[in-house]
């Protein structure tokens, strides 16, 4: 039994968005995030993104924490000043409890711990979009 | 009445007898010679008595002067005792005052006598003399050559009564006169006496006064030989204010001769100008007012000399009492010499103090514990500060010796030295002991001890300059604690940075891994299998797995101290792998980390992990000096380029910079001025890079902060 049978049929494409400056992120997480259903869009930093436009339709963001420039929590504040309400989930390598809070507290739906399985990723996904 | 002779022959026998009997009494005066009345008298009546045989005889002599008379009486041997005269002269009275010629009479019952013949005699013409009785029992009695007998004897005792009264008047007289004259001589004598008493009196006292001429006139002499001789100036005065002495010493001292300023005025010789009206008011004030403000005290003034030059005398006034005006000494001496010295004194006096004032002070108030003690050890002064490290008194401290205050691993080390010390082997010697503090609590001190050598009033002693150097050993203990904490905790430290750089590069090629993976098996699973996704995913899972065994490998060997040799390499992917280690550790502490890595960079020739390390140390130099700054944004910039010959990277940063005054100490092994004591970098880092034929050198930048930089030839070059 594959996860997808576990969940609803996606009703139509949503778009997520992985911003990291890691580029093994970028070629491996879009891949599985398409299986998944969903339709992906890499950028390799904040500044990329937001120039890019594609915020509007972003429907759920996958953002790392520790990226050069700006950082994945300050993206995430740009976007709230911005009147953006995207929802945010964090991935990270760093262990810190603080950072968790932090994020949490500022409004991301999870912080997920690399490597982190597909499994893991699903539910914060559909928690993100608002499924049950 | 006289009985007639009754023969011839009795006639005769009786005027024989009566001739001799005449012949005795007329020889009686003989015997009488210088006697007494009474002893005529009775001398004659004892004669009479006996030639007559009387019964009894009676005389009563009138005293010469008196109206008294004497009485004497010689008795025969009829009578039974011998009776008083006065007796028989009051019996005889009556016949006694009757001068009738009726005499002799018979008389009856008279001393005791039935009858007895009673023949009285005048003495003298008028019986002025006196009267005699003769008394007799016989009846023949009175015979006439009896009678005659008695009466020549008592003419003869009447005679010699006279001439005796004569004489004894006479002899009264001369007794008188003599009595008169021996009064007389008595008295010239007394007197003369006393004369010769005054007189010796007069002579003593002139003696006497003699001498004390003699002793006034030597003590005069002495006094003028004082006077002439004294050193000092003896000037004397008359109440009108001229001279009348001036000794010696004044004429020298002054040089005037004692008789060309005798008479002058005291003030127009040697008082000074300036002076003298002071002078003649003063005078004039004592005169009247008897006040004074000079006399009886020693003063210093001015005094004129001849020559016009004014010296500094003391001088002290005297006046001298004596009846009428009064007259004044004085005393002065040239001060002048007196004054240089006592300046000169005065000055070295002050300087001695100053200096001594100073060295108590610099005792006293030293920031350093200073404490003297004899050879022994013993304390014989110690300054308020050592007193208070050592909580002793200076009198407490007098008690003990160093060695007593020493705690007892350190004396042997102490005693040593000091034996060096008094052997002449050292001069002086260094030690940090521990001394024991009165309460028992222990102090770390650092002293330098020397012997001071001693004078002639002051013996050897030695000195400890003693500076209490507790915290600061106790900040070395902490710090020697912290070092090795810190070096563990650096190694702890490296290690988990390690193991955190492992982690997090690891998880990197992990977390492709668990995604690619994941994917693949999706893909595998959709209806139709993607295979050529699952390929493609799998390819990246094994690629992957690669890296991250390679950045284990890369890490282990970048961290370990084996030496690596020399390979040939890429700078750029050396440096990136160190910046990637880093990110994480720079972005946890906000700072930026910026690569600028030349394209086309030429290999070079070294040993990757050392030069990996050398990149590390830059990287983190320049994080710290970053990590401090608030006001600008925190940024390094890793940068590599071609240099001549070779390739150069540098690590810029927007730090604090460097102090010119660190520049020079920068690359020392050990500066660091880091807190954690780590600064072992940049001088191995330089070792490094001078090993790969380069060099290692440090910036300040145009802006804030520093660029630290490497260059190493290429390999091509090598």
């Amino acid at each position: 039994m594959t996860d997808d049978q576990e969940h609803k049929t996606i009703p139509q494409p949503l778009v997520v968005v992985v911003v990291d400056d890691d580029e093994s992120v970028r070629e491996s997480l879009p891949d599985l995030l398409k299986e998944f259903g969903f339709t992906v869009l890499a950028f390799a930093s904040a500044a990329e993104f937001l120039a890019s436009g594609s915020a509007a339709r972003t429907n759920c963001l996958v953002l790392d924490v520790v990226m050069p420039g700006t950082s994945g929590l300050d993206l995430q504040k740009e976007l709230k000043s911005r009147g953006y309400k995207i929802p945010i989930i964090f991935i990270t390598a760093q262990r810190d409890e603080s950072i968790r809070k932090r994020v949490l507290e500022q409004g991301a739906v999870d912080i997920l711990l690399k490597p982190f399985s597909d499994i893991a990723l699903r539910g914060a996904l559909s928690k993100a979009m608002g499924e049950t | 009445m006289a009985a007639e002779p009754e023969s011839p022959a009795e006639e005769v026998r009786q005027l024989r007898r009566c001739i001799n009997d005449l012949v005795s009494v007329l020889a009686l005066p003989a015997t009488w010679t210088g006697g007494a009345p009474s002893q005529i008298v009775g001398n004659s009546l004892d004669a009479l008595l006996n030639m007559l045989s009387l019964d009894f005889i009676y005389a009563r002599l009138r005293a010469s002067t008196e109206t008294g008379f004497t009485e004497i009486v010689r008795v025969g041997s009829t009578w039974e005792s011998e009776p008083r005269p006065d007796e028989i002269g009051v019996k005889l009275q009556p016949w006694l005052e009757n001068e009738s010629e009726k005499m002799p009479v018979v008389v009856r019952n008279l001393f005791g006598k039935p009858t007895i013949t009673l023949v009285p005699f005048q003495l003298g013409m008028y019986a002025d003399i006196g009267v005699i009785v003769a008394g007799s029992q016989r009846t023949d009695f009175p015979q006439q050559t009896e009678r005659l007998v008695l009466n020549i004897g008592a003419n003869q005792a009447a005679i010699g009564l006279q001439e005796s009264g004569l004489l004894s008047a006479q002899k009264r007289v001369a007794s008188e006169l003599d009595q008169r004259v021996a009064q007389r001589t008595a008295e010239l004598a007394a007197s003369n006496e006393e004369l010769r008493k005054e007189i010796v009196e007069r002579e003593s006292v002139e003696e006497r006064l003699r001498q004390e001429e003699t002793e006034l006139k030597r003590i005069e002499a002495h006094k003028a030989a004082i006077l002439d001789s004294s050193l000092d100036c003896i000037v004397a005065m008359d109440h009108e204010g001229c001279i009348t002495e001036f000794n010696p010493a004044a004429e020298r001292t002054f040089g005037y001769s004692r008789e060309s300023v005798i008479g002058k005025h005291l003030a127009e010789v040697i008082v000074p100008p300036s002076l003298r009206e002071k002078h003649r008011a003063g005078f004039a004030r004592h005169l009247a007012t008897g006040e004074s403000r000079v006399l009886g005290r020693r003063i210093e003034m001015t005094a004129l000399c001849a020559d016009g030059r004014e010296i500094p005398v003391e001088i002290a006034i005297t006046r001298i009492l004596q009846d009428g005006p009064p007259s004044f000494t004085g005393y002065l001496r040239d001060i002048t010499e007196r004054k240089r010295n006592e300046d000169a004194l005065l000055e070295t006096h002050a300087k001695l103090a100053r200096s001594e004032e100073r060295w108590r002070s610099v005792f006293e108030n030293s920031a350093i514990g200073v404490a003297l003690t004899d050879l022994n050890g013993r304390y014989i002064a110690a300054n308020p500060l050592f007193q208070r490290m050592l909580g002793y008194t200076e009198e407490e401290l007098g008690q003990l010796s160093f060695l007593d205050i020493t705690v007892e691993e350190d004396r042997e080390l102490n005693r040593a030295l000091i034996k060096e010390l008094l052997e002449g082997k050292r001069p002086q010697f260094q030690i940090e002991k521990q001394y024991r503090r009165k309460n028992g609590s222990t102090v770390w001190v650092r002293n330098s001890v020397s012997i001071v050598a001693g004078t002639d009033r002051v013996p050897q002693f030695l000195m400890a300059l003693s500076e209490d150097v507790t915290e600061r050993r106790l900040a070395e203990e902490a710090l020697n604690e912290t070092r090795s904490e810190l070096a563990h905790m650096a190694r702890v430290t490296t290690l988990s940075t390690l193991t955190a750089s492992i982690a997090h590069e690891v998880n990197q090629p992990l977390s492709g891994i668990v995604t690619n993976a994941s994917t693949c098996l999706r893909m595998l699973d959709a209806n139709p299998p993607n295979v050529e996704g699952a390929r493609e995913t799998a390819r990246r899972t094994i690629r992957d797995g690669n890296r991250a065994s390679e950045v284990i490998t890369r890490l282990r060997a970048l961290f370990s101290k084996k030496n690596a040799a020399f390979e040939v390499f890429d700078l750029n992917e050396a440096a990136k792998e160190v910046v990637a280690l880093s990110v994480s550790e720079l972005q946890g502490n906000r700072v930026i980390l910026h690569s600028d890595l030349a394209a086309d960079l030429p290999s070079v020739l070294g040993d990757r992990v050392q030069i990996q390390q050398v990149i590390l140390n830059l990287i983190r130099n320049g994080s710290d000096a970053t990590r401090i700054v608030d006001d600008r944004p925190r940024e390094l910039l890793v940068k590599t380029e071609c240099d001549e010959g070779g390739v150069r990277l540098s690590v810029k940063d927007s730090g604090v910079g460097i102090d010119s005054e660190i520049e020079k100490k920068l690359f020392e092994a050990f500066y660091t001025t880091k807190s954690d004591g780590m600064g072992i970098g940049l001088s191995v880092s330089r070792s490094i890079v001078e090993r790969h034929q380069g060099r290692l050198w440090a910036i300040r930048n145009e802006g804030p902060g520093a660029t630290f930089l490497f260059s190493i030839p290429c390999s091509t070059n090598t």
